[in-house]
């Protein structure tokens, strides 16, 4: 690995989190990412915000429920989560629904953002 | 310019794999370096040499395997991902070779560009 | 592969990881942590059961990094430490002390 190269990832989530494993597959990701010590951010978009959405319950649908998992990102130093302002408002939900601090966003102001990423993954 | 791929989805029931290596030749004729390409998600099944297309169409795996083997495109793909899908050693089509999620990240500080295809 | 204990048996896989999270005692722990060669001391405990606590509370178990973090936070600086933690563990935290917590096996992805 390049030693003591910092590049701007961010990890755009822009599916539920369950129904497919995109969501959490992304997270794992991030997780192991944040062992590069690279600039990390995270973006929730469209129906990417119901992952943050809290109380969710997986035990009828026999999976992991791995929302708590999103609690634990500060451990791991990864603290920039924006949320797309016009997707929460589209899905009648409020950052009081999310389950970690984030920072609402417009999709504009967070497409300004990825404008300065080096590096956008898109979930 | 060196670039890196990262595809996330499976072959044939996505056009994902086909757009990444359509432009993956594309850049390597261009006169760039194509180093790693990372299949993650149902990419991994990218990778499986059980693999068998009626002949008339194309054959993605070694279609990949040949690009590793002309280009030295290195083909990536996740263990944890793999090992969810029912890949492994034992079937991985040659060319590839499993490995973790930091080789993505890895090739995303090493390119210049870094370009997903997925759904 | 299995273990057995008071009559009861435990499946593994070819690590020696439990295959059901849900079944873990303190008993299936020692004898995990006896086939590591690791005789469990209050210090081993205290790793495990932080681990286990962080699992519940998380879903997930911590990367090294964070682990070490979290445990001098916890139990003070001079534990917090890679080396204090390969010392009770020798071949990682990460792995033999998921294993004897009976956590999931770090996909190790790195």
């Amino acid at each position: 690995m390049s030693e003591g190269q910092i590049k701007k990832f961010m990890y755009v989530n822009r599916k539920a989190p369950h129904g497919t494993i995109y969501a959490l597959e992304s997270l794992e990701v991030v997780l192991i990412a944040a062992a590069f010590e690279q600039d990390v951010s995270l973006a929730f978009m469209d129906d990417g915000v119901y992952q943050l959405k809290q109380g969710f319950n997986t035990k009828g649908l026999g999976v992991k429920n791995f929302q708590p998992t999103y609690r634990a990102l500060d451990d791991y130093d990864v603290n920039k989560l924006y949320v797309e302002q016009e997707a929460l408002a589209a899905r009648g939900l409020t950052e009081e629904d999310l389950c970690v601090p984030v920072e609402i966003m417009s999709r504009a102001e967070i497409g300004k953002l990825m404008e300065t990423q080096d590096i956008v993954l898109s979930f | 310019m060196n670039i890196g791929i990262l595809i996330n989805e499976g072959p044939y029931t996505h056009q994902a794999s086909d757009s990444a290596y359509l432009f993956a030749r594309a850049a390597i004729e261009k006169g760039h370096r194509v180093s790693r390409v990372f299949f993650y998600h149902d990419g991994v099944n990218n990778s499986t040499r059980l693999t068998e297309p009626p002949q008339d169409d194309r054959h993605i795996v070694n279609r990949w395997a040949k690009l590793n083997q002309e280009h030295g495109v290195d083909l990536v793909v996740c263990v944890a991902a793999a090992l969810r899908r029912g890949i492994k050693e034992e079937n991985l089509a040659s060319g590839f070779r499993i490995s973790g999620l930091g080789q993505l990240i890895e090739s995303g500080i090493q390119s210049d560009r870094y370009v997903t295809f997925g759904d | 592969m299995a273990v057995e204990i008071n009559g009861k048996t435990y499946e593994t896989d070819e690590e020696g990881y439990l295959l059901d999270i849900n079944e873990w005692n303190e008993d299936v722990a020692k004898l995990i942590a006896e086939q590591e060669n690791i005789n469990m001391s209050s210090q081993h405990w205290e790793v495990v059961n932080f681990l286990r606590e962080y699992y519940n509370e998380f879903q997930i178990a911590p990367a090294v990094r964070v682990l070490t973090k979290a445990i001098g936070k916890r139990f003070g600086a001079e534990k917090g430490n890679s080396q204090y933690l390969y010392e009770l563990f020798p071949y990682g935290p990460a792995k033999q002390a998921c294993k004897i917590a009976g956590l999931p096996k770090p996909t190790g992805c790195i």
